[in-house]
This record gives C-alpha cells, sequence and structure tokens, in this order.
C-alpha cells in the first residue's frame, strides 16, 4: 500500500487541473482515472472551447486534454494511474482501486473527487432498442474510435451537448434529422444552435420524443408537441425517419464515492441533483476531502479547471510549512474564486448560482460593458461582422484581436463590441471564435456583389472559382455564390470566401456544395429552386406570372421568406437587375389571421 | 410586336388569350394581343375561379355548358393543369319563394340537358355535415359545375399562343384606335402602331374606355369586388357553394385554400381596386355561422377586381354597327373567367365565318337593351 500527501479521483479538466497545481506546490500526488488516457470528456470534444484565452478558450477539447496531460507527465510529484477503476473510499483514508485485474490499495492525506457526471436517461416506448444512445456514447464511438453508430440521427434535447454533437455529427459526415426539445427554447448557447440552423438542421422545440419506432433496431421515432406541463398532446405526434436516437437531456453528478468519503450530500437540482455540500474553496463537510468539476455542479470545463485550481491549492496550503508561501497560495485562491465568479456572472449561470446561494456562495456582480446588438460596419470596408448577442462567458475575439478592435472588458459575459475604425479585416477572429459567430463582409457597390467570409469547419474544402449555394440562418438557400477565395488556418477553422448579389450581403450566413435535391426556396408552399427555374426556362420571367404559376411567395408568410430569393433567381435568369423587377403588391393581413378575429359580439377577453 | 395584324385583340385576360387561341386554331395566327401589364393582372386573376352552369337564361345555360365541356377538356387542348375539379355548385334557398324560384331554374336548366336538382335541407345535411343549415329551405346541385386556377389558365392560354405563333405583348397600352370611314385601319399603342382592320375589345373592366376608342359607347362600367384566401387545410369541401341570401360565394381549392368573397353594400366603381376591413369584418360572422370550422382558420390574404358589369349582368358578345369589323366580349359582370372557353371559340367563329357557329350567343347582343332588360339574378 502506498501513501500520497493527495489523491485525485477522476482525471477529467477538474482533477487535471488540480493534479497539475498540486504538483506545481510541490505536494505527491497520485491522479486515478479509468480509462486509458488522461481527460475525461474532453478527449472526445472535438470543438472549440467557449471561455478566457487565459483558459484555453479557442482551443479545442482534445488539444486541451493533450495540452494538461503533457504538463502532468513532465510533472515527477504527479503519479498517474489509467485504467484504474476506484471501487471505494474506506476508512483510515484509503483509497483502493482495481488495475489490470488487480486490487490496489492507497492512502492520502487529503483527497480530491473529480468523478464528473454521467447521462440522464429519458423515459420512452422503445427506448431499449439498439440504435439509442447516449449523446456522450456516441461522441466516445466518433471522435474517440472513429466509430459512426449511424447515418441518420435524431437527437433529444437541445443542451449544449445536443448542439455540439449534432454539429459533429455533420462534420463527420452523418445526417441530423433534428433536434428535439421539450422546453420553448434551446437549451445551450445560441451561437452553437446557429452553427447547425445554419447547417439545417431543424430544432423541434416544444417537442418530446413519444417512441422509437423499429423491431430490431431502431427505423424511426414519433415524436410530438408537449403542452406547458411536458403533457403530450394528442394528434400532433409525427413519425421522423433516423436509425440513431441520442439522448442528451442532461447530467447527473456522479456523488457516491463522496458519499462513501463521509461527505453530506443534498439534492440540489440547479446544480444538477445530489451535490457534496461544500464551501467557496471545493471542501466538503469530511474537511480532508475535497471535490471539483461536475461532481460539483453540472457545468463546463473551464469552470471544473478553476474549480480543481481552487481545490488542490486550498489542498496543498496543508502541506506547505513557509507562512510568506501560505500567503501568496492564499492570494492565488481569491483570484481564483473572483475568476470564477466571472465566468459565473451571465445569465447562462442563473441556475447555477441559485444552487449555491443554497451552499451560502454568492456570486457578486460584476458591471457588463452596453451592448451594440449585432453591428453592421461601414459599408464597402473588408470586416468582420460579430453575431454574438447572447451574454456568455467567453472572450477569446477579444483575444485574438491584435489591433484592439473588439471589446469585452472585466466581464467576459459582456456581448463583444466592434470599434470599426481599428478592425482591419485580418478576420483573426473569425477563425478564432468558437461559436463561429463571425464572419467576413465586404460590399462592392460598383458591381452590386458583396464578398462574405465564412468559417468553415467541415470537409472538403470547396475550392477557388467553385459554385456554391449562398444559405441564410436557417440552412435555407439563398443564391448561388462562387468561391473566391479559401484560406487556412492551423486551428482548422478554415474561412471560404464567397461571391454573391449585393442584396443578399446580409442573408447569406452559410455555404454548401449544391445538392442534387432541389432545395425549397417557398418554404410555405414547397417550391424548389429546380421547380422555378424550370418555370422561367418555358418563358415565364415576369415575377407576378411565376408567383400565380407556381405559387412562390403566396402562402401564409406573404413572401416575407423567399421573395427576395425569387427575385434574385429570376434576376440571376434574365440579366435584368432585382432593383428593375417588378416585385409585387403587399395586401392586407400582414400576418395571416383568424376569422374568429372579425367575429362581432365574440368576447374580446 | 409585329406591324400588321389580321386581328388585334386589346386585353391579355382570359376572354382575350382564350379568343386567340381559338383564332390560332381556326389558322389566323397573325394576331396581335396587347395587354397593359402581365397575363392574369386584370380581372381574371384576381377572380373567384369558379365554374357555373346553374343560370336563369337558358342561352347563358348553353354557353356555360360549351365551357364546362372544353374546360374538361383544358389539359388536353390547351396543355397545362389548371386544378380543375369537377366538385359541383350548390345554390342555397333560403325562402319559399326562392326554393320556387330555384325549381323554374331547375326545370328550365334540364330542358337544355343539364344535369342539376333541386336537393331538402336533409340531403344537403347529408351531403355536406360540416355546415350549419340554419335557415336553409333547399337548394340547387349540379355535380358538373366546377372550379379552377383562373391565373394558371389564363397564363397557360398566353403560353400556348405564344407558342402558336400569336404576336403577344404584355406591359403594352393600347392608346388609340385608328379609324376611316367606319372601317378600322390600325391600332395605336405606346410601343407602337400595328396595321389591322379587325379589333376585338376583350379589356374587361376597362372595356367601356376601350370602346370610346373607336367612338363606340358600350353600356358597361366597372365595380370593385373583394375577394379573400385562406390557409390551405385537407381537402372538405367539394363544390362552390353560393348563399345569394347571406351574399357570398365559396370554394376550396384544389390547393386546399379557401377562395370567398361576397358583393359590398356599396361596391365602389370605376377600377380602383383598394380594399377595406369592412370586407373581412362582413365575411367572417357569415362564413364562420355556416362553417363553424372556419372560426379558427387564417385567412392569407384579401384583394379585389373589377366585375365589367353590363345592364342586364350578361355578357355582350356582338360586333359594332357603326364601326365595321369591331368586335367586343366584355360585360362578364363576375363570369367571364368561367364562360372563356366557349367565349373564345365563339368569337373566333365570328371572325372567321361572320357568325359563332358551335354556340348559339345571338341573344347576347347589344340590340337587347333597345328592348326591356331581363336581369341575370343568380349574381354574387
Amino acid at each position: 500500500m502506498k501513501s500520497y500527501e493527495t489523491i485525485v479521483v477522476g482525471g477529467g479538466p477538474a482533477g487535471m487541473m488540480a493534479a497539475i497545481t498540486l504538483g506545481s506546490k510541490g505536494v505527491k500526488t497520485l491522479i486515478l482515472d479509468e480509462n486509458d488516457e488522461l481527460g475525461g470528456q474532453l478527449v472526445k470534444q472535438t470543438h472549440k472551447f467557449f471561455g478566457d484565452h487565459a483558459h484555453y478558450a479557442s482551443v479545442r477539447g482534445f488539444e486541451i486534454a493533450q495540452k494538461l496531460q503533457e504538463k502532468i507527465f513532465q510533472d515527477t510529484n504527479i503519479e498517474v494511474e489509467t485504467s484504474a477503476t476506484v471501487i471505494g473510499i474506506y476508512p483510515n483514508k484509503m483509497v483502493v482501486y482495481a488495475k489490470n485485474g488487480k486490487e490496489f490499495k492507497a492512502t492520502y492525506e487529503k483527497l480530491l473527487i473529480s468523478t464528473g457526471a454521467m447521462e440522464k436517461q429519458l423515459p420512452f416506448i422503445n427506448s431499449d432498442l439498439p440504435g439509442v444512445y447516449g449523446a456522450g456514447a456516441v461522441q466516445t464511438l466518433m471522435n474517440e474510435y472513429g466509430v459512426m453508430p449511424g447515418r441518420r440521427f435524431l437527437i433529444i434535447g437541445s443542451g449544449n451537448i445536443g448542439l455540439i454533437l449534432a454539429y459533429q455529427l455533420i462534420q463527420a459526415g452523418a445526417e441530423v434529422r433534428g433536434i428535439v426539445e421539450a422546453l420553448g427554447k434551446i437549451g445551450g448557447y445560441a451561437v452553437h444552435a446557429k452553427k447547425i440552423k445554419r447547417l439545417g438542421v431543424p430544432i423541434f422545440l416544444k417537442h418530446t420524443i413519444v417512441r422509437a419506432i423499429g423491431n430490431e433496431s431502431v427505423l424511426g421515432a414519433v415524436i410530438a408537441k408537449v403542452d406547458n406541463n411536458f403533457n403530450i398532446i394528442p394528434g400532433t405526434e409525427v413519425e421522423k425517419v433516423a436509425d440513431t436516437i441520442c439522448v442528451s437531456v442532461g447530467l447527473t453528478p456522479l456523488s457516491e464515492l463522496a458519499e462513501q468519503a463521509g461527505c453530506k450530500v443534498e439534492y440540489i437540482p440547479q446544480l444538477g441533483g445530489y451535490v457534496p455540500v461544500r464551501n467557496e474553496r471545493m471542501q466538503t463537510s469530511n474537511p480532508d476531502v475535497f471535490i471539483a468539476g461536475d461532481l460539483s455542479s453540472i457545468e463546463e470545463a473551464t469552470t471544473a479547471m478553476i474549480e480543481g485550481k481552487i481545490a488542490a491549492l486550498e489542498m496543498s496550503r496543508n502541506f506547505i510549512k513557509i507562512a510568506a508561501n501560505k500567503k501568496n497560495i492564499e492570494n492565488e485562491i481569491n483570484d481564483e474564486i473572483k475568476t470564477l465568479a466571472l465566468f459565473r456572472s451571465g445569465p447562462k449561470s442563473a441556475k447555477i448560482r441559485t444552487g449555491l446561494e443554497k451552499f451560502g456562495i454568492n456570486i457578486k456582480h460584476v458591471p457588463k460593458i452596453e451592448s451594440y446588438g449585432v453591428q453592421i460596419g461601414p459599408t464597402g470596408k473588408l470586416r468582420a461582422i460579430v453575431d454574438c448577442t447572447e451574454e456568455i462567458p467567453c472572450n477569446s475575439c477579444e483575444a485574438a484581436c491584435s489591433f484592439g478592435a473588439i471589446h469585452i472588458g472585466e466581464n467576459l459575459n459582456s456581448t463583444p463590441v466592434v470599434d470599426y475604425d481599428k478592425c482591419t479585416g485580418c478576420a483573426t477572429c473569425v477563425t478564432a471564435c468558437p461559436g463561429l459567430a463571425i464572419h467576413m463582409l465586404k460590399e462592392d457597390l460598383e458591381n452590386s456583389t458583396a464578398l462574405v467570409g465564412i468559417p468553415y469547419e467541415l470537409l472538403p474544402l470547396p475550392e477557388k472559382g467553385q459554385k456554391m449555394w449562398a444559405l441564410d440562418e436557417d440552412g435555407n438557400y439563398v443564391c448561388d455564390s462562387i468561391v473566391k477565395r479559401v484560406v487556412k488556418y492551423p486551428n482548422k477553422t478554415n474561412i471560404v470566401y464567397i461571391e454573391v448579389p449585393i442584396e443578399f450581403s446580409r442573408k447569406v450566413l452559410s455555404v454548401s456544395f449544391p445538392k442534387k435535391e432541389s432545395p425549397f426556396v417557398c418554404r410555405c408552399e414547397e417550391i424548389t429552386l429546380d421547380k422555378i427555374e424550370r418555370v422561367v426556362d418555358s418563358g415565364i420571367t415576369d415575377f407576378e406570372e411565376l408567383k400565380r404559376l407556381t405559387r412562390v411567395t403566396m402562402g401564409p408568410c406573404g413572401g416575407k421568406n423567399c421573395k427576395l430569393v425569387v427575385l434574385g433567381i429570376l434576376s440571376r435568369k434574365t440579366g435584368v437587375p432585382i432593383s428593375k423587377l417588378s416585385h409585387g403588391t403587399s395586401r392586407p393581413p400582414v400576418k395571416p389571421v383568424e376569422f374568429s378575429l372579425f367575429m362581432k359580439g365574440s368576447d374580446p377577453t | 410586336m409585329i406591324s400588321q395584324a389580321s386581328v388585334v385583340i386589346i386585353g391579355g385576360g382570359i376572354i382575350g388569350t382564350a379568343i386567340a387561341f381559338n383564332l390560332a386554331k381556326l389558322g389566323v395566327k397573325d394576331v396581335s394581343v396587347f395587354e397593359k401589364s402581365y397575363i392574369s393582372s386584370g380581372s381574371t386573376g384576381r377572380c373567384g375561379g369558379g365554374i357555373r352552369q346553374q343560370w336563369t337564361s337558358p342561352m347563358n345555360v348553353r354557353l356555360a355548358m360549351r365551357s364546362v365541356k372544353l374546360f374538361e377538356r383544358f389539359k388536353l387542348d390547351v396543355g397545362m393543369d389548371i386544378e380543375y375539379y369537377q366538385g359541383g355548385y350548390l345554390l342555397l334557398a333560403y325562402t319559399e319563394k326562392e326554393v320556387e324560384d330555384f325549381s323554374e331554374n331547375v326545370k328550365m336548366q334540364r330542358g337544355e340537358g343539364l344535369d342539376v336538382v333541386l336537393l331538402t335541407k336533409r340531403q344537403i345535411a347529408q351531403k355536406f355535415p360540416f355546415m350549419n343549415l340554419e335557415g336553409v329551405k333547399g337548394g340547387t346541385w349540379c355535380p358538373t359545375d366546377a372550379h379552377a386556377n383562373p391565373q394558371i389558365a389564363n397564363i397557360a392560354y398566353a403560353m400556348a399562343i405564344k407558342q402558336m405563333g400569336v404576336d403577344l405583348n404584355t406591359y403594352t397600352t393600347v392608346e388609340g384606335i385608328d379609324t376611316q370611314g367606319g372601317k378600322i385601319v390600325g391600332v395605336q399603342t405606346n410601343k407602337g402602331y400595328v396595321k389591322t382592320n379587325i379589333v376585338i375589345n376583350a379589356a374587361g373592366g376597362f372595356s367601356h374606355e376601350v370602346g370610346l376608342m373607336a367612338g363606340v359607347d358600350i353600356p358597361t362600367y366597372s365595380e370593385r369586388h373583394q375577394i379573400l384566401v385562406t390557409e390551405s387545410i385537407n381537402h372538405v369541401l367539394d363544390p362552390m357553394v353560393i348563399s345569394f341570401r347571406n351574399n357570398y360565394y365559396v370554394r376550396q381549392t384544389m390547393h386546399g385554400s379557401f377562395v370567398m368573397g361576397q358583393s359590398d353594400k356599396k361596391p365602389a366603381k370605376g377600377n380602383d381596386l383598394g380594399h377595406t376591413i369592412e370586407f373581412l369584418e362582413e365575411m367572417a360572422p357569415k362564413m364562420v355561422h355556416d362553417f363553424p370550422f372556419m372560426n379558427h382558420l387564417h385567412i392569407v390574404r384579401q384583394w379585389s377586381g373589377a366585375y365589367d358589369l353590363s345592364p342586364d349582368a350578361q355578357p355582350i358578345i356582338d360586333e359594332s354597327r357603326s364601326v365595321s369589323r369591331y368586335i367586343f366580349a366584355v360585360g362578364f359582370s363576375g363570369h367571364g373567367f368561367m364562360l372563356a372557353p366557349a367565349v373564345g371559340e365563339a368569337v373566333a367563329e365570328m371572325v372567321v365565318y361572320g357568325r359563332s357557329k358551335t354556340t348559339d350567343i345571338s341573344n347576347l347582343g347589344m340590340s337587347r337593351f333597345a328592348s326591356k332588360i331581363e336581369k341575370e339574378h343568380n349574381v354574387v
């Protein structure tokens, strides 16, 4: 039996950061993890992380894991045991773990438990069919082992995990048929949601899965609308074709080991379920046991790493004899607590704040800079358009800009403000932004075109001169475009510059290779590009006649969504600029209204 | 645009293009059609799309029956699917007097060979259980009445005549008709002059003005009629339903939307085609009363079109007595679309043979206004 000053159980971001911190303070540490390599969930994250540039923002998850691993392996104070499954915490500060079929024991003076969380399950009919997976399992198969568990996916839950998974699946070449979300709004970050919407993935809000369809394996799913109490509304059931259903309805902390270690546990739903009671410095009701990461509250990797650091610093005080060093550590702890508070001061952390208040931990309000929404900037200049209006803890763009053109300030939950006098059009922020929320724009008024630079993380890359479809925020076809330039970046967020008619300079946010299947131009009436082109080719070159013949723009939206797209097609086909084309007459009602609105004598309440 | 034409047709609506189509079929292809806007921009593109044979005068019935025959073959003849649906027409009666009048009409219509019957309220309820028939006494039912998409029909004719070699000019306004000694010599447009000896006035809501261009005072005038369309739902309603008492017509298109309209209490005169909120306020209660499922149906669009009205609400198809070979097919009073194929055939025959051979339209001449006017009652 070996003895250590500290043992860290769980080698995810929290545990790794704790081990690095402990090692750097000269504390003899053992880190245990049941997987083959350290990293926890980081190893399967191919997306760039949000957060503070000091905490690996803009770095992809698996790369963060690699960096942390390197630090751990370089430090002789740290011993690493992987493929080691802790089976229990026993009296006399003893950790027992299994490795290679053998039993091992180790003792500690201080223990950090950072076992993370596991995915919640969702009961639905046939949920035991092969083809129903937890989202994390799909990520492991796909990103760690290179195995695609299916071709057509339906994702249940629109939290960040569900949204990120959808994006990763598309990157891997799979088809995502939709994301089902029981709430009336998207759970995860808006930028994550926009990223996949632009790729054409629909998000079905106020819907749930009723059943999986199939006998041997999943062939599809029945989804239905739910009311405000999450009851299925009968008659709203629809079938979706999919061979894989991914459930990502949240995580729940793995608190078993903490309980065995004598930590008091409370049920705090805002933090994810049963969590160990702890103080601001991650110390539990057992003064020798600390926690960090998802076990303490379901959040993300950055906060996990900071918590790991705080816990480690507090633990290390026990082993430091020199008063001056103790004082330094005290300062470090306070700095980290402040950083953590900054991360948690945004609207997306409201639940966490409420949960932490139950432990007497209050997050101070930090002022934010004024938001300007999406700034358009000066027409004609090559510049960055930052579409980031949701307050999330991230300042990668500010850090990426060498010219000081993007300002976020101390509270990184502020939304970025661009100073277009300073923006040089270098596009570094575009490739740095983890949310792919920045694109480049330059209008050419003389030629009535616009150059749009779109961050692109799919393969293969388009080539210069290639014809592509330009798409809008929902992945709908807007117009044809020509690739003017493709700029490759070492971080794999490349930028594809396309030229579009100037009318679409603000509409185009995405780009795709032309598909065999013709896209819907008019979604109300389900009129495809192909159909419109055929009618124009048959000699109908007048918008009014085209409209009457195909019903394009005549549906419930009154053409608000597609009229400009149709005029663009007509303009391209006829060579007549859009400004010279007749664009029809607007007629009431501007939005469809029920007959009941005009029922005289009906009670207006 | 050609500089010389055998025939000039003024108006590219369903009547003008149907005449051009029939002329081309009879071999007359050097025909110029002038449309001041786009195809289906006038009354055709704005109409309800009903195709009815249940009229109160035998000649109207015959013309409409011929029209239905041609509509049945439209796809083959003209080459496009116009969402034609033979779902019948249901006319509702609310008083004993109305039932009596309807039964007289049915007798006459059956005499003309039309398959039409009188229905009791119970029979109507069985056929259309989703309707609220409060106050209804009975109705008439003609299963071969139909409806179609007038805009597509108009464009279909336009595309067909272009292919057949007809000189179709959109966005071309006729500015004058040149006559010499009671004969036509040419037509002046904003895009040039075309020599011709035959002019057909098919100008719909502008028929009176175009008449005056050749010095002919045609007794027609325009009146605005409003109309609306709803979102589309699954098919439930086969026929066009007309209630003269409740003042509406309604049909469900093949596309699933409902198209409906009424006669306003004080219809605006002329071709000023606006729309009023009163129209929606008047339509909603009566439509929801008679069709309760419509309560939560969404209105998508309202618009209006001009009825080109004649003194007896019946078409005027004739050749001018003062200007030789000045033919008019006007005054359709809100039912031009449904008659167009037969009128196109008849007028083409008038041009080529000097008279309509297939259908007798002798009663539709101007001379009828010299005697007492018998107004068509069955008009919404």
